[in-house]
């Protein structure tokens, strides 16, 4: 067979779509980033109690006491595990992408209802939308859209759309033909025949359609935290990272309650839109009479509780104590204000790094702006300046796939960390081997495996391509793929066991402080010089902020120093980072004067 | 004077209705055109329906009576042919006026009820006004007496599947009753109803048509059904309509075997009236005798008859003779051997 090329055809389609079509991706993006900004203040804003309270209210005229009572208590219990704003941001990206999706999917599936071609047209068209496996069009999202909410927000409604679509097209069809025929044989137009028949005896199945939609959207908003959607998806994308177990179950978890309150009151909200669905629940309060259990207060009395808890907590928004922010000392006022978008890897000397700068950049009187990506996605984020800097670049060697890539778009501010390397390691149980060259022949030893990270990652194409060639080990281990986590668990466990193993590491890793290692010689220099840790900068940055890159150019960190900042960090615990670098800063009386002076 | 007048109408569903047509006009036959994947369910058909008469289309399933019934209101548009009704043509009418006809002129009564179950028996009995644009209070207020009328008052707050099959339908006439329409298009709108309700609803219909005054096209397959309501029948088999006439002169006079063979079940003795049977003779015999007048059905000289060998007297309203019906003669109807009248 010959090779069709048809990646490189949606590779060109896709250059020309973001070269053409850019005003379009513009609109579309500032549209749909001013909803979900928009929304996110609102959720934002209130006390979280409060915010529990108002939906518990609505849980309550919804479902009854129990519902009410088990939101509270779920909504507390996010709030506890610190989840509460980056719950609310999951809550308003999947609210806005569950919007959007109903303005479209709706009238696609009256019109695919009514009209047969449309609904052929656009079957194939839903089931590739249902099925394209969510990555491959996440990350060129990211080309039209930039990195940040709107290409999760895209892909969301792109993956929520067809259960809508379908839902409302079955829902219309299901409508007795002889209904919709009594109905035209009184003259009814047919506008007034969907709005008055056969969309009120479809709400009901467009309402479970609705309620897929917003489990589908909650389902993909997690997934989008791994091109900066922000959320929970990127708390459990830390976790994972991190190999954090605990952090894991608490973004999951918050997860599940938002899922299980959404699911619960859409469900509900459908039987009390839909003139059946109020029928059913008129006779069913008949039936079983009035108790508490089964209490439902009238929309009226749930409204009212709903506006007295929301302006309870305007209220104290304005009389309350502003947020505190970090102070400006007189004279040092650089930013005024100005927005900086900083990047970053969820990886250790990145967070430290750039929470680091954050902390720098406030005290400066700037307004920087931190999000956590995937390494593609800030690479992208970058040369579409969506983000300004990044400083966790392992350049020449690990991150040169990703550089060759973008290098046009992007500028090297020199490293800041130096020097790393890349290596296996083992546990320093495994006696005898201490060299990449004494690992030939030892196969059995470690069940023929050398524990591998992400498929994508430079290191990876480096151990395949050289490293084992040079010591002949390329027959004799069977190098595995799958994620910085995974061989984290997997280095983990076989620690506990006792077992041997052989992982891909890198210096600097909390690992090496956190388990007694042993990093495997490199006789014959294959792993190369090893990398500096780079900062990038989108280019046109130092243009624009002439000082910030100025600062970050002489930017230096010694091991002692980043090691500490690391600990401090580690110490501060999740979603704490910038307390951690603060407490450190304390640490470095005049630190920030240094990285950051002020030109007189 | 008629309200509706159909002529040379036709409706055919598939490809090239027009050529079909054609091809029919010529003399072509409907399983010929079956074959090249046409249906022709109506072919030819014209009638015309008298202000103030139950008009009955009668056939099998399949003979084409609902499409021709969908036709006379727009629901379908005919092939070609006309719809005239009150002498305006309504296959000449756009959609907005159509819509109009319907709201104001045509209602119709559905087989199986298609009362909207979303909204409440008063609220269905007051959809066609609703349509119209009438006000919400003169609307309940009207929908109101038409449930009355159809014997539902008190229960306008129920739903529709609270109600029995009976009821819905009496909802369902209610609804087409209360917009004043002069028409009314019933499509097999009792079939559904189990005899003996069946019954009742038929009673009720020529109770409520002596003091309405509608004119009804009422579709049926029973010919019993079609013989008790109709003041014409029309028969119609494979989209022709074979026979139009009162029901004695379709059971007296059958046009073809066809319709022969449908009548051969029907109870003769229901249909038939004296006038039909008796031997005509003009004179004053008599007076004193037993008598009955010209269309009482012949199942209710059978016990007159029995009493005594004397035929009996039919006399019209104003009491002048017009015949005799000996005995011979009534056991001679009744075995369905009656040729003259």
């Amino acid at each position: 067979m010959p090779r069709l090329p048809l990646g490189d055809w949606v590779d060109s389609g896709v250059t020309y779509l973001r070269d053409h079509c850019a005003w379009l991706f513009d609109l579309i993006t500032t549209v749909v980033s001013g909803m979900y900004d928009g929304l996110d203040a609102v959720l934002r804003a209130p006390e979280p109690l409060l915010l529990a309270g108002i939906f518990a209210v609505l849980a309550l005229w919804l479902r009854g006491l129990t519902a009410g009572i088990l939101t509270f208590a779920g909504f507390a219990l996010i709030d506890s595990v610190q989840q509460w704003t980056a719950a609310m941001d999951t809550l308003s990206l999947v609210l806005v992408a569950t919007v959007i999706t109903i303005v479209l999917a709706v009238p696609l599936g009256i019109w695919s209802a009514r009209n047969r071609t449309v609904g052929a047209v656009l079957r194939p068209v839903l089931d590739f939308m249902q099925t394209m496996p969510a990555f491959v069009y996440l990350i060129p999202g990211i080309f039209f859209f930039g990195v940040g909410q709107v290409p999760g927000i895209i892909a969301t409604i792109v993956f929520a759309m067809p259960p809508g679509v379908r839902m409302t097209e079955l829902g219309i069809r299901q409508v007795d033909g002889e209904l919709v025929e009594a109905a035209e044989a009184f003259g009814t137009s047919p506008r007034n025949t969907l709005l008055r028949v056969q969309l009120p005896l479809a709400l009901p199945t467009i309402m479970a359609g609705i309620n897929q939609v917003i489990m589908l959207a909650l389902s993909m908003v997690v997934i989008s935290g791994m091109v900066g959607g922000g959320g929970l998806g990127s708390s459990v994308f830390t976790a994972i990272s991190q190999v954090n177990v605990g952090l894991g179950f608490e973004g999951g978890i918050s997860v599940v309650i938002l899922a299980m309150y959404l699911d619960r009151v859409t469900g509900s909200l459908g039987s009390r839109v839909s003139p059946l669905g109020r029928r059913a629940l008129a006779a069913a309060n008949s039936l079983r009479g009035a108790r508490v259990w089964t209490y439902r207060p009238h929309t009226a009395v749930a409204m009212v509780g709903v506006v007295v808890l929301a302006v309870v907590a305007g209220g104290m928004n304005v009389f309350g104590p502003s947020s505190t922010g970090t102070a400006v000392a007189a004279g040092k006022n650089v930013g005024h204000g100005r927005t900086v978008n900083l990047g970053y890897i969820p990886w250790d000397e990145g967070t430290a790094s750039t929470y680091l700068w954050k902390e720098i950049l406030e005290q400066r009187g700037f307004a920087p702006k931190v999000t956590q990506y995937d390494v593609g996605a800030l690479y992208t984020g970058m040369s579409t300046g969506k983000v300004d800097f990044e400083t966790d670049a392992w350049l020449p060697t690990t991150q040169k796939s990703y550089w060759e890539t973008y290098k046009s778009r992007l500028d090297d501010y020199g490293s800041w960390y130096d020097r790393t390397s890349l290596e296996l390691t083992v546990p320093s149980y495994v006696k005898g081997i201490d060299s990449l060259a004494d690992l030939k022949g030892k196969s059995k030893e470690f069940g023929g495996r050398i524990i591998g990270i992400e498929p994508g990652a430079g290191m990876m194409k480096m151990l395949n391509d050289t490293v084992l060639k040079k010591y002949g080990l390329d027959g004799e281990y069977q190098v595995t793929t799958g994620s910085t986590a995974s061989m984290l668990a997997q280095l983990d466990r076989s620690i506990k066991a006792k077992q041997p193993v052989v992982v891909t590491l890198w210096s600097p890793h909390w690992a090496y402080s956190k388990y007694s290692l042993k990093k495997l010689k490199d006789p014959l220099g294959a792993w190369g010089q090893g990398d500096g840790v780079h900062s990038l900068a989108r280019k046109g940055f130092a243009s624009d902020e002439p000082q910030v890159a100025k600062w970050l150019k002489d930017f230096k960190l010694d091991e002692k120093q980043l090691t500490s900042l690391e600990a401090a960090i580690q110490d501060a615990g999740q979603n704490h980072e910038q307390d951690g670098v603060r407490a450190w800063l304390k640490t470095q009386p005049g630190l920030v004067d240094k990285l950051a002076p002020i030109a007189a | 004077m008629s309200r509706l007048e159909v002529e040379h109408l036709y409706k055919i569903f598939g490809r090239r209705p027009e050529t079909a047509v054609r091809w029919l006009e010529e003399g072509a036959d409907r399983a010929e055109l079956r074959d090249s994947g046409t249906t022709a369910a109506v072919i030819d058909a014209t009638f015309d329906v008298r202000e103030g008469e139950i008009f009955v289309v009668m056939g099998l399933s399949g003979s084409g009576k609902s499409t021709l019934l969908r036709t006379l209101n727009g629901l379908l548009e005919p092939t070609s042919g006309r719809v005239l009704f009150d002498g305006h043509d309504l296959t000449a009418l756009g959609p907005r006026e159509l819509r109009r006809v319907r709201s104001h002129g045509i209602s119709m009564v559905f087989q199986h009820f298609a009362l909207f179950p979303h909204r409440s028996v008063l609220e269905n009995a007051a959809y066609g006004l609703e349509v119209q644009g009438v006000d919400r209070a003169e609307r309940e207020r009207r929908a109101t007496e038409a449930l009355e009328l159809t014997g539902l008052a008190g229960w306008e707050k129920s739903w529709p599947d609270e109600l029995s099959g009976g009821m819905q339908q009496r909802v369902g006439l209610a609804r087409a009753l209360a917009t004043d329409a002069d028409l009314l298009l019933m499509d097999e709108s009792f079939s559904a109803l189990d005899p003996l309700i069946r019954r009742d609803m038929q009673d009720q219909l020529l109770e409520l048509q002596k003091r309405l005054k509608k004119t009804i096209v009422f579709i049926t397959h029973d010919l019993n059904e079609a013989m008790r309501l109709g003041d014409r029948i029309a028969v119609m088999r494979d989209g022709r309509i074979v026979q139009i006439g009162t029901a004695e002169e379709i059971l007296l006079r059958p046009a073809n075997d066809y319709v022969a063979s449908f009548v051969q079940d029907v109870d003769r003795s229901r249909v038939l009236t004296a006038g039909a049977v008796m031997e005509k003779c003009a004179g004053d015999a008599d007076s004193s005798g037993r008598s009955v007048t010209m269309d009482t059905p012949i199942a209710d000289l059978c016990a007159l008859s029995a009493d005594s060998d004397e035929p009996i007297a039919v006399r019209s309203d104003e009491g002048k003779l017009k015949g005799l019906i000996p005995q011979q003669t009534l056991l001679a109807a009744l075995a369905g051997e009656v040729t003259h009248a």
